[in-house]
């Protein structure tokens, strides 16, 4: 009787150990395939490999955007015993408030930042405290050794690599490289277990058209010119009329690119592109263009300026310097608003829009640079009576300091539409070539005769008896124009009499242009005239860029050359 | 032959082996800090050192266990019982006790902790032994026998001795229910039940008991955790974002480590995914480390310690103290072993519970070691047991003329 009992319960108790290892076989074998499946999701989650981002060049090899060893400190405050001490010795080392640090490290969060990308010798000294709970990561930081140097154009990255303005922005694939995941462990909190990977994703660079030279010679003259006429903002571009390669691209107010945080975001934006404005005077080279491409006047065609104003519609426009006959070339030396006025009604509104078009002006110049704006351009069918004429001389369109450059590159040029760019080449993290940016010269929207006409009035403007005397360039013959124009009061809705936009556009040397280059100053205080303001600019940049290009002087006969290298031998 | 016998090699080799990887997977799950782990500032070491110090105590009381003179420990059930009945009850003084999840379990005891509720299982496998293996019981089983032959009327005096086991059993219930501790309560009339059955104590009283279980549903019923455990157990899948989480991560664990496993130390799932992977869901760990062979390897020591055990048992008298003391301890650890790995494996609803010699946990470690010390004890009796013997040759003869009667019924075959 009782060894019966026994038999069963023992037999029951083996059965169900069988009864187990069958239900193991049938987890582990049966559902090996979805329940391993469901592990790995569960278990793994992808990963963006840490990115060396490429680095930033000039046009001769000269770092602008660098990366350096960093450590990002972080804490995990239910490691941390001694809150307060460990605070204290954070605090000490980052600069971060010690009310703050014991804060986040009382907090029951696993895992908190204390500081991002510390450098190096100062998180060293932190890591040989020894400090509980606290630990260190090498991250890679972004710097910019050149500070404030061309910064709207550089532009800059987040603490995590994001890149926020200028080539940084428009060039980020390139420069982060290819996206690589990895896939990494993670436990149940969705914390990853690997502090870093052995694959490292790193990016290609940019070589830069913009010399360093230059841009720090454009940016000194910009310093100079806000502060001696207390102007609000300043820009100037140089760029190669043959090819749009931007030499320089200079903007103020500025901002460092290693503390971009500590600026007002107006300081950190590209005015050489991002602010049309109504550019005045500078413009009538539109005008004169299409009036000698249509043929409509030639060098000697003779313009009776003799009133002094003209009158369009209710408005009525006056010239600064009172004048007699005078002949087409005269009209843009003395830049006489009256004569181009009368240069322009020669061209009916369609093809004057035509030629306006075909500057560039209404749409963007194509710069590899985030934020263009295409400036405004209105269609011919919504012009107003006033409108053909205030256009002619620069007003009712508003233009980017850019888009005015490329209009003055094509007289500079003979007559090509250049797109203007900032990369000249991406390279791979070994040095091989990977893409180079050649444009080429682009459409041509006039003549060459046109241009060559055009550039010998512009030479004259600089020579005696024209408005920018003082753009002239010792040695060099320089052609450009001046602009002076009113800024609309935002009070009153009318043009001010206090607030005014003074710019100089050309290029130099006149015969064979290494650089067209643009200057515009806004709101100067005390001179506004373009040939008083921007001008000395125009001639302070030029003549120290000529120099620094070593580009030979005009005036020197090459007999002497030749006597010089005689004498040597 | 059979007078001069050693202790039984088997049993403590399937011990010695589940300690060992006992030791490897508890080192295995607590070696890498994760944030639970690390909340209590834990270094790797941590749990290891604490459980091989419960090794060797658990050694120790194992060699006491196995050396204690047998005569003696026939006296000791009554005190012993006494004993863990005042343990349990100090669980619930101030102080002493130790208050975790909500539950008074454990007892404060340097360097940790003491659950008695593991005590009481040996102590009553004991008393129980104690108590079927007493004349009065005997005779009341045989006198209700007579009474029935005879057709008496009036109450049987085997029930009588039927009731007072089966109210001890419901005293440490209580206690256990108070704690609060179901599994336990759970595990202890399972275990009585069990012995009790082979005991021969009528059937119809052993249902009876099913009237003493209502109120145990209806508590069930009445606490909402409970309940959800059962109603989760039948599906856990729906519940795996709550309720169902730990069964079905303990799914995941099995799954993911197939035929071979992932490899020693390489488990993913005891990075949180698994809750108390070092005690109640180590087996789990061990099928997605090291795969369904030594998953398997683990059931067969199990069941090989409970066939050895039911063998030793059977060298002795039935009926005899040490008779039910062996069946019953082997039964305690095989029925733990098997609740443990039935639970993990979604067989049996959840209840935390360790598994025998290889979870994380020392009161279970210390009396799972001292059953096995018994039993080799008992094992290695010198005592002839003569009626064991004369039981084996019957058998044998017994087998023989049967096979000689088929023979001459059927004929030989082929």
């Amino acid at each position: 009787m009782e060894n019966r009992r026994a038999a069963i319960l023992s037999t029951a108790v083996m059965f169900g150990f069988l009864l187990v290892g069958i239900r193991l076989a049938d987890l582990m074998l049966l559902d090996h395939d979805v329940l391993a499946a469901k592990a790995r999701n569960q278990q793994q989650v992808m990963v963006d490999v840490a990115v060396n981002r490429g680095l930033i060049l000039d046009r001769r090899g000269r770092a602008l955007a660098m990366n350096v060893d960093a450590y990002s400190v972080y804490g995990r405050p239910f490691r941390v015993k001694n809150p307060g001490e460990v605070s204290a010795a954070l605090s000490d080392a980052t600069g971060r408030s010690y009310d703050k640090v014991l804060a986040s490290m009382r907090s029951n969060r696993n895992f908190i930042w204390v500081k991002r990308k510390m450098e190096t010798g100062s998180a060293e000294r932190l890591k040989g405290l020894g400090l509980e709970g606290v630990g260190f990561i090498p991250e890679s930081k972004r710097t910019y050794p050149k500070g404030r140097l061309a910064s709207h154009l550089i532009g800059f990255v987040g603490v995590d690599n994001q890149p926020l303005e200028g080539v940084e922005l428009r060039y980020n694939e390139d420069l982060r490289g290819e996206i690589k995941k990895v896939l990494v462990s993670k436990d149940a909190g969705g914390r990853t277990l690997s502090e870093g990977f052995d694959v490292q994703s790193r990016g290609n660079g940019l070589v830069l058209t913009i010399d360093e030279g230059l841009q720090y010679i454009s940016e000194q003259a910009l310093d100079r010119v806000i502060e001696r006429w207390e102007a609000v903002s300043a820009i100037a571009i140089m760029m190669d009329p043959y090819n749009g390669e931007i030499l320089a691209m200079a903007s103020r107010p500025t901002y460092d690119l290693n503390d971009p945080g500590g600026y007002k975001t107006s300081s950190r934006r590209n005015r050489a592109i991002t602010d049309p404005y109504e550019p005045g005077s500078t413009f009538k080279v539109v005008t004169a263009a299409a009036a000698l491409e249509e043929a409509v006047v030639t060098p000697a065609t003779e313009f009776d300026v003799s009133d002094g104003f003209i009158d369009v519609g209710s408005m009525r426009v006056y010239d600064s310097r009172r004048q007699d006959r005078i002949l087409f070339t005269e009209v843009i030396k003395t830049s006489s608003n009256v004569g181009t006025i009368q240069v322009g009604s020669l061209i009916d509104n369609r093809t004057f829009h035509e030629y306006i078009s075909k500057f560039g002006f209404g749409s963007r110049t194509g710069v590899d640079l985030p934020g263009e704006a295409p400036g405004i351009v209105r269609d011919y069918k919504r012009w107003s009576k006033t409108s053909h004429a205030a256009i002619s001389i620069g007003y009712e369109v508003a233009v980017t300091p850019l888009q005015i450059l490329r209009a003055y590159a094509a007289v500079a040029n003979g007559g090509w539409l250049v797109t203007p760019h900032v990369v000249k080449e991406i390279v791979a993290s070994d040095g091989t070539v990977l893409k180079q940016f050649n444009p080429g010269l682009g459409e041509h929207i006039i003549s060459t005769h046109t241009a060559n006409t055009l550039k010998d009035i512009l030479i004259s403007v600089t020579q005696e008896g024209g408005t920018a005397r003082e753009a002239a360039v010792s040695g060099n013959l320089v052609a450009g124009k001046t602009g002076t124009t009113r800024l609309i009061d935002p009070d009153t809705g009318e043009y001010s009499h206090e607030r005014y936009v003074s710019s100089f556009v050309g290029f130099v040397p006149a015969d064979n242009p290494r650089f067209a280059l643009v200057v515009v100053v806004f709101e100067p205080k005390k001179q506004y005239y373009g040939g008083r303001v921007a001008a000395p600019v125009f001639s302070d940049i030029a003549s120290q860029a000529l120099a620094y290009m070593n580009v030979p002087r005009d005036d020197f006969r090459n007999e002497n050359v030749l006597l010089v290298r005689n004498d040597e031998f | 032959m059979i007078g001069v016998r050693t202790y039984d090699r088997w049993m403590l080799l399937a011990t010695l082996t589940l300690v060992f990887l006992g030791v490897l997977m508890v080192y295995s799950s607590t070696s890498v800090i994760t944030p639970t782990l690390a909340k209590k500032h834990v270094s790797e070491f941590h749990y290891l050192k604490k459980h091989l110090f419960t090794v060797l105590i658990s050694f120790a009381a194992m060699w006491v266990a196995f050396v204690f003179d047998k005569e003696t420990l026939k006296r000791l059930p009554v005190p012993v019982l006494v004993v863990s009945m005042l343990l349990l009850m100090l669980v619930f003084v101030p102080g002493l006790g130790v208050e975790a999840g909500g539950a008074r379990r454990w007892l404060r005891l340097w360097p940790s902790t003491f659950q008695p509720s593991e005590l009481v299982k040996l102590a009553m496998v004991m008393y129980l032994a104690w108590f079927l293996s007493s004349e009065g019981f005997k005779n009341a089983v045989a006198g209700s026998r007579a009474r029935r032959m005879a057709g008496e009327k009036g109450v049987d005096p085997q029930f009588m001795y039927f009731l007072m086991p089966v109210s001890v059993m419901l005293v440490f219930q209580m206690i256990f229910l108070l704690q609060p501790d179901f599994g336990a309560a759970i595990s202890l009339g399972a275990l009585t039940v069990g012995i009790l059955f082979i005991s021969g104590v009528k059937i119809r009283y052993m249902f009876s008991l099913l009237v003493l279980g209502l109120p145990a549903v209806v508590m069930l019923l009445m606490k909402p955790y409970r309940l959800q455990r059962v109603v989760t157990f039948l599906d856990p899948w729906q519940h795996r974002h709550d309720s169902g989480f730990q069964l079905v991560q303990s799914f995941i664990a099995f799954g993911s480590g197939g035929l071979t496993g992932r490899g020693l130390g390489k488990s993913r799932q005891k990075l949180d995914f698994l809750p108390e992977v070092h005690t109640d869901f180590i087996y789990s760990m061990v099928g997605e480390e090291l795969g369904l062979i030594v998953a398997i390897g683990i059931l067969m020591l199990f069941s090989l310690i409970f066939v050895r055990g039911l063998m030793v048992s059977g060298r002795w008298k039935e009926g005899s103290f040490e008779y039910y003391m062996a069946y019953g301890l082997s039964l305690m650890i095989a029925m733990q072993a098997l609740v443990n790995v039935a639970v993990v494996t979604g067989l049996l609803p959840t209840k935390g519970l360790p598994l025998p010699f290889i979870s994380y946990g020392g009161s279970s470690m210390l009396v799972n070691m001292t059953a096995v010390g018994l039993l080799l004890n008992y094992s290695r009796s010198a005592q002839r047991n003569e009626s064991y013997i004369a039981q084996k040759e019957d058998k044998f003869t017994d087998i023989l003329e049967r096979k000689k009667a088929k023979r001459a019924v059927y004929g030989r075959k082929k």
